[in-house]
């Protein structure tokens, strides 16, 4: 009888295991948003689309204060100038994305056809080179300006990633980035998820550390340390410089698998770009 | 393999590292950390920032006639590659457990 209540118990202790193994994307995503909801009990849900200043009362009447005046309000004028302008073929970016490219929700994606996550700064650009433009840079200037003004736009579009069930390889390109979202690297070796996950909201030198959840709403941001604006891909070369790991290509697959996982962990937020960030 | 040879084999083993650290000119020396440096980023993706500068330091100081300089910095330089390995395989087999459940 002993034998048999042992065997079952290795049984049930098996099946956990496994399961806690095999948990896919809705299963992360429950339990990542959990664990900031516990974290920061005090924050509204839906105010984490608000970074780091949803948990810093005191840095949020400043930002407040800036967001009444925005430095990025001159980039979504220059964006829209951009969005607007003719191509040398009598076409424009309107063609590809409609009237005021308010198609922020439709980013990122999985693209069954080629088998690769599509993000808006790649859509534009490929949007571009198809009617013969020459293609933005992908970290700051006119393509931080653009998507400015598309994300303004579309603000208020609700973040809903989709990891479609029927192709594996979108699991497997979701898979990649949350691997990369939790691995140390760098000599300093930090993970994403040491910063914004297991200490956000702790001091770092001068500054605290953003929750993760949230990280993908706001895009693209005017930065006070850049005095200009950048993109998340900017963003993220920026942290992997800060830990002394080498950055990885904008727009290139480790960094738009990793926007693919954080966009996804954001889903149910509101997408607010663009925004001011210290 | 009988004991002698495998002892033979194993100090063979142990030994190659201390030649390579030890022999060759530091033109060489920093040809092997800049291989191995590449090798790795290729291997598991793993790239430090400060690997590149001891490399670059080790190419400036060669030019400038710094040889032993040179040399301090191509090991460093292959002491950080081998860092960022073990960094790349514990990370491979740990990274789930920052996964909250």
């Amino acid at each position: 009888m002993k034998t048999i209540i042992r065997n079952v118990a290795f049984g049930l202790l098996g099946a956990s295991v496994a399961a806690a193994s095999v948990a896919g994307p809705a299963e992360d995503r429950a339990a990542f948003q959990k664990f900031y909801e516990n974290r920061f009990p005090d924050t509204p849900v839906d105010d984490f689309k608000n970074g780091v200043y949803s948990i810093l009362p005191a840095a949020r009447e400043q930002w407040e204060s800036i967001e009444e005046f925005p430095p990025y309000e001159l980039a979504i004028e220059r964006g829209e100038e951009i969005y607007n302008k003719t191509f040398a073929n009598g076409k424009s970016l309107k063609d590809c994305f409609g009237e005021d490219g308010a198609v922020r929700s439709e980013y990122p994606h999985w693209n069954k056809e080629r088998g690769m996550v599509m993000t808006m700064e790649l859509a534009v650009n490929e949007c571009l080179e198809a009617n013969g433009e020459k293609p933005l840079k992908y970290k700051k200037g006119a393509m931080a300006d653009v998507t400015a003004y598309m994300s303004y736009n579309s603000r208020g579009q609700m973040v809903n990633v989709e990891i479609p069930a029927d192709d594996p390889r979108a699991l497997a390109a979701y898979e990649n980035g949350k691997e990369h979202f939790y691995t140390k690297r760098g000599q300093l070796n930090f993970a994403c998820a040491d910063c914004h996950m297991h200490t956000a909201g702790m001091m770092y030198r001068a500054d605290t550390t953003s929750p993760a959840f949230g990280h993908a709403t706001s895009w693209p941001v005017f930065r006070s340390k850049w005095q200009a604006m950048g993109t998340l891909h900017r963003r993220f070369a920026g942290c992997h410089n800060n830990i002394r790991a080498n950055p990885y290509k904008a727009q290139g697959e480790e960094y738009r698998n990793l926007e693919y996982f954080v966009t996804y962990m954001s889903n149910g937020l509101e997408f607010n770009g663009p925004a001011a960030r210290k | 393999m009988n004991q002698g040879m495998k002892a033979l084999v194993l100090g063979l083993a142990l030994s190659a590292p201390l030649a390579v650290a030890g022999n060759g000119t530091t033109a060489e020396h920093i040809e092997a950390a800049t291989a191995a440096y590449k090798q790795l980023a290729k291997d598991t993706g793993y790239q430090w920032t400060v690997t590149v500068k001891a490399i670059k330091a080790a190419q400036k100081a060669l030019k400038e006639g710094d040889d032993a300089g040179a040399r301090k910095l191509a090991h460093q330089a292959m002491d950080l590659v081998e860092a960022t390995r073990k960094q790349a395989k514990i990370e491979s087999e740990t990274w789930q457990m920052r996964v909250p459940k």
